[in-house]
């Protein structure tokens, strides 16, 4: 029996997006492993989230109990590991997110489990199971096999695989939770929400996206000046806002904000993966780098391949003429 | 904020090391300094203020002692032999000693200590610009006549990496005997002493001096007047002269070694930097070569030679934004080119070509008038072209 | 406050073309410069603003080679106190579970209130050895901390979650926290303080020395195996402008215009 176990995250009443990602890879693997999916879910009142689960046709165990209300990674870890010795899945999967971090690395140490932290691929390749995943900010992949054993576990980048549509309905199972007790080392206190400035970059219809290679602050008006000929939003990569050249609310990025605007123009972003996961809802990308091997091209419908100092003050000229 | 900060260095008072006594307050300083005009920086205040110790945390922390271009108008003018700008540097090395710089001079700093140049640059990468170039590398035991000092600058940034492009194909041309440093090349620290840290420029003098000592060179021919002054200024120990290659050019064509077949038909305003010409007294020839070309018509900036107005590229500032927002000096100095009518306005160091490039796109004066370095209009001349793509890139 | 805060010496690979090595298992390092990993510095900050806030000491713990005593110097200018560099090459490297087992080995028998660690590495970008460290020391931990609260043996984290959001978790001290980048600004470490901190101890230790056998942290106690490593090719669907910079320009903004994209 190789069953894959996937965990499926939620957050604030919201199902995200990982959990139905996962799904795009989990299939196929439990097939080459002889065995089917099963997505666990633990929250409290999470009846429709569950279904909706399942509507992938997967089966899904339940854990709906007060003590899930929010994520907490000992209370996780306690189920996980229950739940891992009862059902030995061959395969565990959860996100390579800011609570698949926070509890992967505890759970693998805690039960010996091979480990693969933040994979994009993953195959069965005569009863081994190999992962892909990347070095070097994405210029070097390597791949990794799991030693034979019970269970191994992986974490899936977020935005590497495309949900699929809900297909079949599966079926919703409620199991009973392993935890009798709350646990008192970790308390969760509260969500800080990020502050909004001025501007929500996620209701963006129009961004202009700024990254290291805009060098220092001083050339900030270069797209400031590009952003109000085309009455744009000003957005940027960690970097940007880590030096201090736009507030935190206008990073975006897994650490930021995900933006859906119609047009993205990014300057100077190489396309770090954590960036591209922010951008996925954009609609046309237009990337202006120096970079040809930058991964930002790969994301991109029209690429400049030149220094944006170059290129942009120049667009930014043409562009007030044909708009006149 | 300052803690740690050493209000005395060495056994020496603040006030004894930059012999702050000697001031007699006559303010020719703070008349002469250039960036009066777009900053409040007024240097002989802090002269004053820093006879009291108590005062230099409070000193430190005032933004204004990071307007200093380090151009040396108020040491040239300074009736006493003092050099005012010194006490501002001063005042930034407690702030650098204690840690809480910017974080673009920090990291200015690291990779200068990390990789030997200030540009956050692998030092593996450092003659990445010879490439497609026959270049001869010096060997520590073999006599070479000039041994080059090509900067940091030079060696990274692609805008003026034709300077040293170019000055290989000129020296073959001449049949000069030379050579260039290997990756060993490290910064000389003239930034480094600017933005006030001792510590490191103490030890880029020592690595630096050793390194170029080991050499059996006659003389160092420096690409940038910021190396060529500072080897000058503050190396004691080094075994040879240093002299900045306009001389060199200089004479190569008065020994007529150096021919320009080919003419120019331009106006030239040339720009001294400060570092060259009112730090070094190199004013004349730069002049020379340019007049060497046939055809090239040499005008004067009304401030001209010890006069020149700072282009505000020295003194730390590739690192350090003024928050003025009144224009630029090196707007000015464009300015003042396109009023002369100048086709080329030219210069002698890394610094100018940049922040003065920078100011004529600004000014929008891209069609009608070009920033260039020296070797960049002689690479213009005949079997001088660059054909490789690196050059293509700096010549848009 | 006694602290540990663990940090790694990473090729800076941001610019650079990353080459494979003749055997196709490690990359050609020869052309990068090399540093503290980025948020391996903000932990390093982190932990001297905690020093200087609650006193106590921080004792650095590296694995890495003889190179990287700059980087554990200029940490000790900063205010770090002493350190550790574990330097064996049996250590499997690849896997953060094995990378964790020897820190651990390192600072366990230790007393310790704290252990930092950078919330991800820039080369192998596995954001998985601080967890597994507290794992394996047997305390709590909380990953991805951007802001740290201390007061009466508990420390307040707040963790940064997708969306620009954050969660605040309260544990209980010993912990470790892995560190995001941007929690603080990274102070400079002058010349003058690296010298000093020449004085500071550094010791060097090999697996032998920390007591922990090959067979628990080698490439074969390691329960992954990494096969191999490859260049992957950037599939670009983009269409990409050519021409002069002018040209360029002039092309996408009519690109632009006439798309009815602005």
């Amino acid at each position: 029996m190789g069953n894959v176990l996937v965990l499926a995250e939620h957050r604030q009443g919201e199902l995200r997006d990982i959990s139905i990602e996962m799904l795009a890879l989990a299939p196929s693997v439990a097939e080459a492993l002889g065995g089917e999916v099963m997505v666990l879910l633990l929250g409290s009142e999470v009846g429709p989230m569950a279904e909706k689960i399942a509507g992938h046709g997967v089966k899904v165990l339940v854990v709906d109990d007060p003590l899930f209300a929010d994520y907490n990674s000992d209370k996780y870890q306690k189920v996980l590991s229950a739940l891992i010795d009862d059902y030995k899945p061959k395969l565990v999967m959860m996100g390579q997110t800011a609570q698949g971090v926070d509890l992967a690395p505890a759970l693998a140490v805690e039960k010996g489990l091979p480990f693969v932290p933040d994979i994009i691929g993953l195959e069965v390749e005569g009863g081994v199971i190999k992962a892909t995943r990347q070095l070097y900010s994405g210029k070097v992949n390597a791949q990794v096999a799991l030693k034979e054993a019970d269970t191994g576990l992986v974490t899936v980048r977020e935005a590497a695989f495309e949900a699929p549509d809900p297909s079949t309905a599966g079926a919703v199972e409620k199991i009973d939770s392993p935890l009798k007790e709350d646990l008192d080392y970790r308390k969760f206190v509260e969500y800080i929400e990020a502050e909004i400035g001025d501007v929500d970059i996620t209701q963006s219809e129009i961004l202009v996206g700024i990254g290291r290679g805009l060098k220092e602050d001083k050339n900030l008006p270069v797209a400031e000046a590009l952003a109000e000929v085309i009455k744009a939003d000003l957005c940027g990569s960690r970097a940007a806002c880590d030096a201090g050249w736009l507030p935190d609310d206008r990073q975006v990025g897994t650490s930021g904000k995900t933006v859906q605007p119609k047009l993205y123009i990014c300057m100077g972003i190489s396309g770090a993966f954590q960036h591209i996961a922010g951008i996925k809802g954009a609609k046309t990308i237009v990337a202006i780098n120096k970079d040809p091997n930058a991964p930002i091209f790969a994301e991109a419908d029209y690429a400049i391949i030149d220094d944006l100092h170059k290129i942009v003050p120049q667009l930014t000229e043409k562009l007030k003429e044909l708009k006149g | 904020m300052m803690r740690g900060m050493k209000m005395t260095t060495e056994n020496q008072t603040f006030a004894e090391k930059f012999d702050l006594l000697g001031c007699i307050q006559c303010g020719r300083c703070t008349g002469g300094c250039p960036v009066t005009v777009r900053t409040n920086l007024n240097v002989r205040r802090f002269v004053y203020d820093a006879y009291d110790e108590g005062l230099l945390e409070e000193l430190a922390r005032v933004t204004d002692i990071w307007d200093c271009t380090a151009c040396h108008t108020c040491a040239v003018r300074c009736p006493k032999g003092l050099k005012p700008l010194e006490v501002l540097i001063g005042l930034r090395s407690l702030v650098v000693e204690s840690g809480k710089t910017q974080p673009t001079v920090r990291d200015a700093l690291e990779s200068t200590f990390m990789e030997g140049n200030p540009w956050d640059k692998p030092r593996a990468t450092r003659n990445d610009w010879m490439e497609g170039l026959d270049v001869r590398i010096a060997e520590p035991d073999q006599k070479v006549e000039n041994l080059f000092f090509v900067c940091c600058t030079i060696a990274y940034d692609p805008r003026v990496q034709v300077t040293a492009r170019n000055m290989v194909r000129l020296l073959k041309k001449a049949g000069v005997d030379y050579a260039f440093l290997g990756t060993d090349e490290t910064c000389c620290g003239s930034e480094i002493f600017t933005l006030g840290e001792d510590g490191l420029f103490e030890m880029l003098i020592e690595d630096n001096t050793e390194l170029l000592n080991e050499y059996r060179a006659d003389r160092i021919v420096a690409l940038s007047p910021h190396c060529f002054t500072t080897f000058n200024t503050h190396y004691p120990d080094l075994n040879k002269p240093v002299i900045h290659y306009t001389q060199l050019l200089a004479e190569l064509l008065e020994q007529g070694k150096l021919v320009f077949e080919k003419g120019l038909h331009k106006k030239i305003v040339y720009h001294d930097p400060c570092y060259l010409g009112k730090q070094s007294g190199v004013f004349e020839e730069p002049r020379r070569v340019l007049q060497a070309i046939e055809g090239v018509e040499l005008v004067e900036f009304n401030r001209n030679r010890e006069r020149s107005l700072c282009c505000e590229g020295g003194g730390g500032k590739m690192w350090v934004e003024s928050e003025s927002k009144i224009e630029r000096l090196a707007e000015t100095r464009i300015k003042d080119a396109h009023a002369l009518g100048a086709d080329i306005v030219a210069a002698a160091c890394p610094f100018c070509v940049l922040t003065l490039d920078d100011a004529l796109k600004a000014e929008g004066f891209e069609e009608e008038m070009q920033v260039a370095e020296i070797m960049e209009i002689l690479g213009e001349l005949e079997e001088m072209q660059d054909n490789s793509s690196s050059a293509q890139e700096v010549e848009d | 406050m006694k602290i540990f805060t663990c940090i790694k010496y990473v090729p800076d690979t941001s610019e650079a073309e990353v080459k494979l090595d003749s055997e196709g298992t490690g990359v050609d390092s020869s052309r990068f410069s090399f540093d503290i990993n980025d948020a391996d510095n903000y932990a390093v900050e982190e932990s001297v603003l905690i020093k200087e806030k609650h006193d106590g000491d921080v004792t650095v713990v590296s694995i890495g080679p003889k190179n990287s005593d700059v980087m554990i110097r200029m940490a000790m200018a900063k205010g770090c106190d002493r350190a550790i560099r574990i330097e064996d090459e049996r250590i499997a490297a690849h896997d953060p579970l094995m990378v964790a087992k020897v820190l651990a080995g390192a600072i366990k028998d230790q007393e310790f209130d704290l252990v930092f660690t950078g919330c991800m590495a820039e080369d192998y970008g596995q954001a998985a050895t601080g967890v597994a460290l507290a794992e394996l020391l047997g305390v709590s931990h909380a990953a991805y901390v951007k802001k740290v609260e201390i007061e009466d043996g508990k420390v307040k984290a707040h963790r940064e979650l997708e969306g620009g959001l954050r969660e605040v978790v309260e544990i209980s001290l010993p912990a470790v926290l892995t560190i995001q980048t941007g929690i603080n600004e990274p102070r400079y470490a002058p010349i003058r303080g690296i010298r000093q901190a020449q004085k500071k101890e550094l010791k060097v230790m090999n697996l032998d020395d920390l007591g922990i056998p090959e067979g628990e942290v080698n490439a074969e106690a390691s329960r992954i195996v990494l096969e191999k490593l490859y260049i992957p090719v950037v599939e670009s669907k983009a269409e990409i402008i050519e021409g002069e910079p002018e040209e360029k320009a002039e092309k996408l903004a009519s690109i632009l215009v006439k798309g009815g994209l602005v």
